[in-house]
């Protein structure tokens, strides 16, 4: 391949846990910081850019696909707040194809397309669906398509459980060529033992924290509007844990190949985790919950 | 980890399943698949000697699927496929055969086959793909598949014929010799007064898959036709006779209608006269050649590479008629799927052959042979190149086999096994006379010379003079 333009970033996490909007605020505040962004949805929902475009329609790379005609790249493309061009890869109606197959064919034709050729981006944000459940889905790390992954998590077990999943897939990959984990999002931060747990995990496993992202109700306000909080809310606290995140992994170079815990391991440690947060709760004081 | 499979002869469980619904007069199959599916299996079998089926490679109905419809599913491609399968296609059955490809994507392609159904046409599916098995594989279950469902797609009360037998486990195009076994297969309950329902070739048909539920009773005559006869026992109550293969010897048709005629009506005074008339003509042309047998010492070390039903065939044969040592039998249709079959031949094998390899990997084969000192393979085209290179007779009696035509030639029943032995005369008098000509070629050029080294390498030389003491030896000079 080419030398790559701009730095490639896939951003994967379980399902609902706030990938879309924790990108759609990163490509935002890079913006806003005068970088020039793409974000490329990778999830047949083809959502993951509506707060950058004010929920307007986008046409996805699949559906020009599938109706066959010849593609340009003004079609499949619309230019979102402060300029991020957003891009959908879409998919199959549930149930029916290969959705994995689908953002792979749609990553081919946005290359031969000259996507990063004609519009020089400094950094490309791929919004991943889901838990890595194929190798459809792991094709944004595997082919050299993006160097560098983030996983977004909560303090809930499934979440972590869907991270270490990603490390796993990274750790098979990355010896030939495949993404390293630039670090964790820790998202929906609250008060109490949340961060601890996900900073025990990193700890565990040989990654560290990207950055906290508390739970707020700015982003679902601002997601009403059709609007990231960077846009809607520039002033507010939140805005600027967007802008901080986007900093650091605008400038984190320090990748790493994660040590995925078995699953054994990672059922002990939740355990372990199970015990302490019911001390917690019932006031069981130990070095741990100071922060409460 | 990776090993490399070197000329593996069996394809897959989709060309298994093509093969067998194209030899099936009035069945068309549907291949739902990227088209390079169905092409590699006519050129796989375009160069072996049983000429064009009837929907020969390019012809061959199909939907020819894209990464389009890998991404968004390809039911509506398949669809659109049947409707102008069927308005261009003449046909009574229309087989539709799935792949690798829409097993891995999910395509519901039995609902779309439902669906053509509830409008009226002769439609029926089966759901393996490519990677389910090998061809063998696919055979059995294609059958299995169309005989689970044709009762919803052709009509037919059940009233049993207690003169029809039905055929299984001879897979077309599998047995290189499969349309001349099925014709002496038919000849043999002919005799008896019976009707072989083939399915395939010049006497078989959809009907046959019609009528499979009123025979009296199925044979199955190597593994791979257990599972639809299994069936017709479950649904129709149709009883099966398994035997490890098909009969050669007039003890085996003995043997094999004795069986049969405990489930069908056979006139004991037909079945003696056959069965005597069968006996006579063995006699006769085996008596023929008792002189060669010693001659040419026709016991010889014997190897033999095929699928498991001819190995046994075979073998039986050579030892009986010969006396011949089989040393090794290689058993080559892909057995993995084995723990699905009753069928057991452990016992039968152990009592042909001295050693048996179950492998269909040119390259273990190649040292099989090699390592067995055999002096004739019984095999393939595949082991010619072995065959020359040891010095070892090679009867390409197994799949596949390369220039020549074998179109209604058979190796079953006592005709085929008279011609099975011709040919192996044949072929052991050829390569007599082979020796002889370089016996002779080498005394002209020492009349002719009278000094050889300079003209022969030194390879050639002892070459030489090996044949030369050992034609002396044999023919006293
Ligand atoms: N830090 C946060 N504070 C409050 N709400 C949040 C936060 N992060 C995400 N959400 C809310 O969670 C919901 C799911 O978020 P989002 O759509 O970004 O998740 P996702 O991981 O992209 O989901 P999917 O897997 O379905 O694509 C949204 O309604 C969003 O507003
Ligand atoms: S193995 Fe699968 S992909 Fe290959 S030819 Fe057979 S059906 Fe097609
Ligand atoms: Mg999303």
């Amino acid at each position: 391949m080419a030398e790559k333009i701009g730095k490639h970033i896939a951003i994967y996490g379980k399902g609902g846990i706030g990938k879309s909007t924790t990108t759609s605020n990163i490509s935002a505040a890079l913006a806003e910081a005068g970088y020039r962004v793409i974000q490329i949805g990778c999830d047949p929902k083809s959502d993951s850019t509506n707060t950058l475009r004010g929920n307007n329609y986008l046409p996805t790379v699949l559906d020009s696909l599938r109706e066959g005609n010849k593609i340009h790249l003004d079609d499949i493309s619309v230019k979102g707040f402060g300029g991020v061009l957003c891009i959908e890869s879409g998919g199959p109606v549930p149930g029916v194809g290969c959705a994995g197959r689908g953002i792979n064919a749609a990553v081919n034709l946005l290359q031969e397309l000259n996507l990063f050729e004609e519009f020089k981006p400094d950094y490309v944000l791929y919004d991943v669906l889901g838990d890595v459940v194929c190798g459809g889905f792991a094709v944004p790390i595997r082919d050299g398509i993006t160097d560098r992954a983030y996983v977004v998590s909560s303090s809930d077990f499934m979440a972590l459980y869907a991270a270490n999943n990603l490390f796993k897939a990274i750790n098979k990959y990355a010896p030939t060529g495949g993404a390293k984990l630039g670090g964790v999002i820790a998202n929906s931060m609250k008060p109490g033992y949340h961060r601890e747990i996900v900073d025990d995990f990193v700890a565990k496993t040989g990654t560290s924290i990207a950055g906290y992202v508390n739970r707020s109700l700015d982003v679902q306000q601002s997601e009403l509007y059709g609007k990231t909080v960077i846009e809607a809310k520039p002033n507010s606290a939140q805005a600027d844990i967007y802008r901080n995140l986007a900093k650091y992994i605008a400038e984190n170079e320090n990748l790493v190949v994660p040590n995925p815990l078995g699953s054994a391991e990672l059922r002990d440690w939740a355990r372990s985790w199970g015990d302490r947060i019911y001390d917690i709760e019932n006031g069981v004081v130990n070095g741990l919950a100071e922060a409460i | 980890m990776s090993n490399v499979i070197k000329n593996p002869r069996n394809g897959c469980a989709l060309h298994g399943a093509l093969q067998t619904v194209q030899e099936i007069e009035g069945a068309v199959p549907v291949v739902h698949a990227n088209a390079g599916c169905g092409v590699i299996n006519y050129l796989a079998n375009k160069t072996v000697g049983n000429g064009a089926s009837r929907y020969s490679g390019f012809a061959t109905p199909g939907t020819a699927v894209q990464e389009r419809h890998v991404i968004f599913g390809g039911a509506s491609r398949l669809r659109e496929q049947i409707k102008n399968t069927i308005k261009v296609v003449n046909g009574d059955l229309y087989v539709i055969l799935n792949s690798c490809e829409s097993a891995m994507v999910g395509d519901d392609v039995d609902a779309m086959t439902r669906e053509i159904v509830e409008q009226g046409e002769p439609v029926a599916c089966t759901l393996i793909a490519g990677f389910n098995g090998g061809s063998h594989y696919g055979y059995e279950h294609v059958i299995y598949d169309i005989l689970k469902s044709i009762d919803g797609v052709k009509k037919n009360e059940k009233s049993t014929d207690e003169k029809l037998i039905n055929i299984f486990g001879i897979v077309p195009e599998k047995d290189p010799y499969w349309q001349g076994n099925l014709e002496e297969i038919r000849r043999i309950f002919a005799g008896v007064g019976l009707k072989a329902n083939l399915f395939f070739g010049v006497y078989g048909g959809v009907n046959d898959l019609v009528n499979a539920k009123n025979a009296v009773a199925s044979v199955v005559f190597s593994r791979w036709g257990e599972l639809p006869a299994k069936l017709l026992k479950e649904r129709f109550d149709v009883p099966y006779i398994s035997v490890s293969s098909l009969p050669n010897l007039a003890s085996d048709e003995r043997e094999l209608i004795e069986k049969v005629s405990e489930y069908a009506k056979i006139d004991p005074e037909v079945k003696e006269s056959f069965l005597e008339s069968e006996g006579r003509y063995e006699r006769n042309y085996l008596s023929r050649i008792r002189d060669d047998i010693f001659e040419y010492d026709l016991g010889k070390r014997t190897l033999i590479v095929g699928d498991e039903e001819q190995v046994i065939r075979y073998g039986k044969l050579f030892k009986e008629v010969f006396g011949a040592r089989v040393v090794g039998a290689v058993l080559t249709d892909a057995l993995k799927k084995d723990e699905e079959h009753e069928t057991d031949n452990t016992e039968i094998l152990e009592a042909v052959a001295e050693n048996i390899y179950i492998t269909s990997d040119e390259k273990d084969i190649e040292d099989i042979i090699k390592r067995s000192r055999a002096q004739v393979v019984i095999g393939s085209s595949l082991e010619k190149r072995i065959a020359e290179k040891n010095n070892v007779s090679l009867l390409e009696f197994s799949y596949p086999i390369y220039h020549r035509a074998i179109l209604n030639q058979t190796t079953v029943g006592v005709r085929g096994a008279v011609e099975f032995v011709s040919d192996y005369i044949t072929a052991v008098k050829q390569a007599e006379k082979e020796k002889s000509q370089v016996l002779h070629d080498y005394l002209k050029q020492l009349k002719n010379q009278n000094s050889w080294q300079g003209h022969t390498s030194k390879k050639g030389q002892v070459k030489q003079i090996n044949l030369v003491s050992e034609l002396a030896a044999r023919e006293s000079i």
